[in-house]
């Protein structure tokens, strides 16, 4: 890559860097496989940079590259069962910042994402993270309509594992 | 209102990640080369250790050690080697130690510092090996050469002595194009991840 380029790649990255470890919270649950999906999405997007022309924002990108990196790499492990540490995942929050509901919910939030299959949890964290419909099909490369299709079956399968 | 849309609010409060990456952690990771070329430094040290010990035990040592007792080397023989195994495995901690190091650094100063250790570590490697082979090849020489010395003429000895300096620098220089072929590739590599973290130093 050239000098400028990788500059400005690192700056993007360093700014929007919150995007992929929020990913690495719904796929992964704990902290050293956190690390190992961060470090494979950081090499995902250097190499596929250079192909980046620009034409959409750096986040939108780079939602799309870590994602798919994120399910391609969860179907490779789905053949080791893994066992689920939810413990870890209470991610340091600052209870201070926090009112208790918002940080119970979050946990039990998560706790649900995990249980569910690699496109759902793409699905569910695009529309947490309040994308349109037009960039979620692209993100994931299926058409709108099966986006649409897709995403509610998704949500009714989170809000079951939710209820009570 | 949708039971999702509570949770989308804790989702939207959630903190940023505690461990926030800087752009130096993201390059190394990106590249995550310079500590895959040291870790190989160590593997292929290790492995031609084991390689050439394995060699020594498949010669037949009571045949070498004949020809050693024959020209009164034994003495000799054994301390270099006990001497030349400390070394070896002061390397490979060496070795291990960089390894270590380069894994762990987070800064470009401190990271460009141990790509400079590992490097002056590999060529001191070298220059040992080279040394100790040369060493040996010259005593074992002169010991052969006084043996017969009383049946050789000075022509005969002059053209001995010819042919084993001929013979040494040969395998010195056969010997040292191996290690250039073995290390010299990770070192360039590693040449080449100094100068791009140099430039990266200057920009920020």
């Amino acid at each position: 890559m050239q000098k400028d380029l990788e500059t400005k790649f690192l700056s993007e990255f360093e700014q929007n860097q919150n995007i992929a470890h929020k990913i690495c919270r719904v796929y992964t649950t704990n902290q050293s496989a956190h690390n190992d999906l961060f470090q494979e999405i950081t090499i995902q997007l250097w190499k596929n940079y250079p192909k980046f022309r620009g034409d959409s924002k750096f986040s939108t990108w780079m939602y799309r590259v870590a994602l798919n990196t994120a399910i391609s790499l969860y179907r490779k492990s789905t053949k080791t069962i893994k066992t689920q540490d939810i413990g870890e995942i209470a991610y340091k929050i600052k209870a201070t910042d926090y009112d208790n509901t918002e940080e119970v919910q979050l946990k039990a939030l998560y706790k649900a994402i995990h249980k569910l299959n690699d496109i759902d949890k793409a699905l569910i964290f695009l529309y947490l993270e309040d994308k349109p419909y037009k960039e979620i099909s692209e993100t994931l490369g299926i058409s709108s309509v099966n986006a649409r299709v897709k995403m509610n079956r998704a949500k009714d399968k989170l809000k079951n594992i939710l209820k009570p | 209102m949708d039971l999702l849309d509570n949770y989308k609010k804790a989702w939207n409060n959630q903190p940023e990640d505690a461990h926030k990456v800087s752009s130096l952690e993201i390059y190394k990771m990106a590249q995550s080369k310079s500590s895959s070329i040291v870790k190989w430094i160590f593997i292929i040290g290790i492995a031609e250790f084991v390689f050439l010990n394995s060699l020594y035990f498949l010669s037949d040592r009571d045949e070498v050690l004949k020809t050693y007792e024959k020209l009164e080397l034994v003495n000799f023989m054994f301390f270099s080697g006990i001497l030349g195994y400390i070394i070896l495995f002061f390397f490979l901690a060496k070795f291990y130690q960089n390894y270590k190091r380069i894994s762990a650094t987070a800064s470009t100063k401190v990271l460009m510092n141990n790509i400079l250790k590992t490097r002056k570590t590999v060529r001191n490697y070298v220059i040992f090996n080279l040394g100790y082979v040369a060493i040996v090849t010259i005593v074992v020489s002169i010991a052969s050469i006084k043996m017969e010395f009383e049946i050789l003429n000075t022509k005969k000895l002059l053209l001995i002595g010819f042919i084993i300096l001929i013979a040494t620098v040969l395998i010195l220089g056969l010997l040292w194009l191996f290690y250039q072929l073995l290390y010299g590739i990770l070192l360039k590599k590693l040449n080449r991840n100094y100068k791009e973290l140099s430039k990266l130093d200057c920009t920020n």
